[in-house]
């Protein structure tokens, strides 16, 4: 809900609030002073009527008796320290034969020697009558308030808001990466400047985080990569010495470990540079034309695996996206289709002893099938199924297989592209095939192309 | 060949300077972008190994200068950052070559080389050995004259090997060679056994000497007096 609607809201509720008290009170203080002129006049009337009734006479037919009644009293009945009083109540109008709201206003008299009460009254208008007069008041008043207020609210918040929404602006195309600090407009709205001197102090202490985090990762690349690279040299060298057979051995072993650490070591620097958003897509590229590339470049590896590939690459396909990106994509997508491939037979045979080998003719039988639409990129490839939920494979260090000698951080990567990229990502595992898919564009979830996916002929069954 | 390495860390630079010297190079070194400007004003060199980050300063100023005053000498940059803002600026401003650490001794060798015979052989891109010869444009390799129907990748392994000869070369090295940075080489050492297995099938085949024989537990070598 928007601020000013907000506002407004809650201003209804108040006025509402407000206008129902002030209409009681209204209504409160009109009857009031009805009554009050209307009791002043009765007194009037029946100082009148006393002075009639000491002069003595006749006057039952006199106007002043109309709605009066006098009556002699007896001393010890007159109420003491009061002379007059009134009362409001129903009572009888013989006029039009009906109860209507009467007020009475009763007055004691000593007239010579004698005690009088006279009591006159008149018909004044009801809490029944008098509230639709004041409701239709205050109907009114509320409705014009209503419309100003709708009016006001949307003129004057687009006036005080408006360095507000000029801070968002400023917020939202905010980059850490950025060079230059941001400037926010000034405002004299006390609370705006705050936010504004906050925003800055924070975007500041963000962008110097990011490039202090930046140096270190770049620092900590140089420094671990230079004793990286001595050892391997010094391991170089002494491979070419006079060395024994269980020398060699260590030195292999100690490559390896060193293979290891330099290759994670790379990975990790290259996700935290994913992370710290270096690789910002400013192009487009074909990545139709990468796919091929980089097909080829694995075409040997493909033969000398004796793997079957199918693909299927739609022409001229153009997505947002760094190119040493898509390349990492690429090569890390189709690498592992390569590299985790276990032809189905293989593995068939472990499981139980079905003739395996006829479903799959020709040699291996492994297969790996690269379809490229407009929609996405799917790779698919057949293979043992996963130890652990395929999901979790995106997460870095986990392997499919715990036996394999691969650092398991090959899809973490793909994943950080596909997440900075906004793409969608989906792995699944379906009757001895690895499916992955890539959706190019955020609507279209890449769990829907593999649904669609019809997967190649060579099936288990 | 005449080689200067500037480069900060004397641990690394003594390791390339071993390395190479093996080959007959002769190499020097420094470590300060002052100490590399008074070499290069009193020697001319083939190759310049330069290092991105000096102590006093960045390299790729180095690389002006070079440019601008020694023309003939190639140059090969050695850096930590794998950043690719470097790489491509360093190409730009002419170097010929970029090698990131850490890396193998032998690779940087072959880069060396391939980068000396890109520019100073002119034309000619012959690499031969004694009955093998390796055409670099055409990726013909031919042993006693026969045409050997090689791959790429075999071409490439071929040329490592006899650029790097009567060394050993690991099977990471040469894994890292032939696939790059970004593979995962571990689980490519199936494809490298296959990949030399046959390369020495195919110049066996055609007649020519198996100078390549396995390192027990290391890798594999290129031997030249296998000939005699």
């Amino acid at each position: 809900m928007k601020l000013t609607t907000k506002f407004t809201l809650w201003y209804f509720g108040i006025m509402l609030f407000v206008l129902l008290i002030g209409g009681y009170i209204v209504y409160y203080e009109i009857q009031n002073k009805l009554s009050r002129v209307e009791v002043v006049r009765h007194q009037r009337l029946n100082d009148l009527i006393a002075e009639q009734v000491r002069t003595g006479g006749d006057y039952s037919n006199h106007p002043t008796r109309k709605r009066a009644t006098v009556t002699p009293i007896a001393a010890d009945s007159v109420p003491k320290g009061i002379s007059t009083y009134y009362t409001r109540g129903i009572g009888w109008n013989p006029e039009f034969q009906e109860n209507e709201y009467r007020l009475l206003v009763t007055s004691f008299y000593n007239i010579k020697g004698q005690w009088y009460r006279i009591t006159t009254y008149s018909f004044i208008p009801s809490f029944y009558q008098l509230l639709p007069g004041v409701v239709d008041s205050f109907k009114w008043i509320f409705l014009l308030l209503l419309v100003l207020v709708i009016i006001s609210a949307g003129l004057i918040s687009k006036y005080i808001l408006a360095p507000f929404k000029r801070t968002l602006r400023v917020i939202q195309s905010f980059d850490l990466k950025q060079k230059t600090v941001i400037r926010l407009p000034d405002t004299q709205t006390s609370e705006f400047r705050e936010l504004n001197v906050f925003l800055q102090k924070m975007t500041e202490k963000a962008r110097e985080d990011y490039r202090t985090l930046k140096e270190f990762t770049e620092n900590t690349s140089h420094e671990l990569q230079t004793p990286t690279a001595i050892i391997r040299g010094k391991l170089d060298l002494l491979m070419e010495s006079d060395i024994r057979d269980e020398q060699a051995i260590l030195i292999a072993e100690t490559q390896n470990a060193l293979e290891r650490l330099s290759r994670i070591h790379s990975s990790l620097t290259l996700l935290t540079k994913l992370e710290n958003h270096e690789y910002e897509a400013n192009t487009t590229v074909c990545i139709s034309q990468l796919t091929r590339e980089t097909l080829n470049s694995f075409v040997e590896l493909i033969q000398l695996k004796s793997l079957t590939l199918l693909t299927t690459i739609a022409e001229k396909i153009y997505v947002p996206l760094h190119p040493s990106l898509a390349d990492l994509l690429l090569t890390n997508l189709i690498g592992n289709a390569i590299r985790h491939n276990v032809p189905p037979a293989t593995f068939a045979e472990d499981e139980s002893e079905m003739e395996a080998e006829e479903g799959f003719g020709g040699q291996g039988g492994g297969l790996i099938q690269v379809n490229l639409t407009r929609e996405g990129l799917i790779v698919v490839n057949t293979g043992r199924q996963p130890q652990v939920p395929t999901a979790e494979l995106f997460e870095r260090f986990k392997k499919g297989n715990s036996g394999s000698d691969s650092i398991g951080i090959g899809l973490a990567i793909v994943r950080q592209i596909c997440d900075l990229s906004h793409f969608t990502i989906d792995y699944q595992y379906r009757d001895g095939f690895h499916c992955l898919a890539v959706g190019f564009s955020p609507r279209v979830a890449a769990s829907k192309l593999l649904q669609n996916l019809s997967l190649p002929l060579h099936s288990r069954a | 060949m005449k080689v200067l390495i500037i480069e900060d860390n004397q641990e690394l630079a003594r390791n390339i300077r071993d390395f190479l010297a093996r080959e007959g190079y002769i190499c020097e070194s420094c470590d300060t972008l002052e100490a590399a400007r008074e070499k290069l004003e009193l020697f001319q060199y083939d190759c310049i190994l330069l290092d991105i980050g000096l102590p006093d300063g960045n390299g790729i100023s180095l690389l002006n200068l070079i440019r601008a005053e020694y023309k003939d000498s190639n140059v090969l940059i050695i850096s930590a950052k794998n950043a690719l803002d470097d790489k491509i600026i360093g190409l730009e401003k002419g170097a010929d070559d970029y090698i990131t650490k850490p890396f193998h001794l032998a690779e940087l060798h072959a880069r060396i080389r391939a980068v000396y015979r890109r520019k100073n052989l002119g034309g000619t891109s012959i690499v031969a050995f004694n009955e093998i010869s390796l055409n670099t444009d055409t990726f013909e390799v031919r042993v006693l004259d026969h045409l050997l129907d090689t791959t790429p990748k075999e071409f490439d392994l071929l040329l490592y090997f006899i650029v790097n000869k009567n060394r050993v070369l690991s099977r990471q090295a040469i894994a890292a060679h032939l696939w790059g940075d970004y593979t995962d080489n571990l689980a490519n050492f199936d494809f490298v056994y296959q990949h030399v297995k046959n390369l020495r099938r195919k110049i066996s085949g055609a007649g020519g000497v198996d100078y390549i024989s396995t390192v027990y537990g290391l890798g594999y070598r290129f031997n030249s007096h296998k000939a005699e």
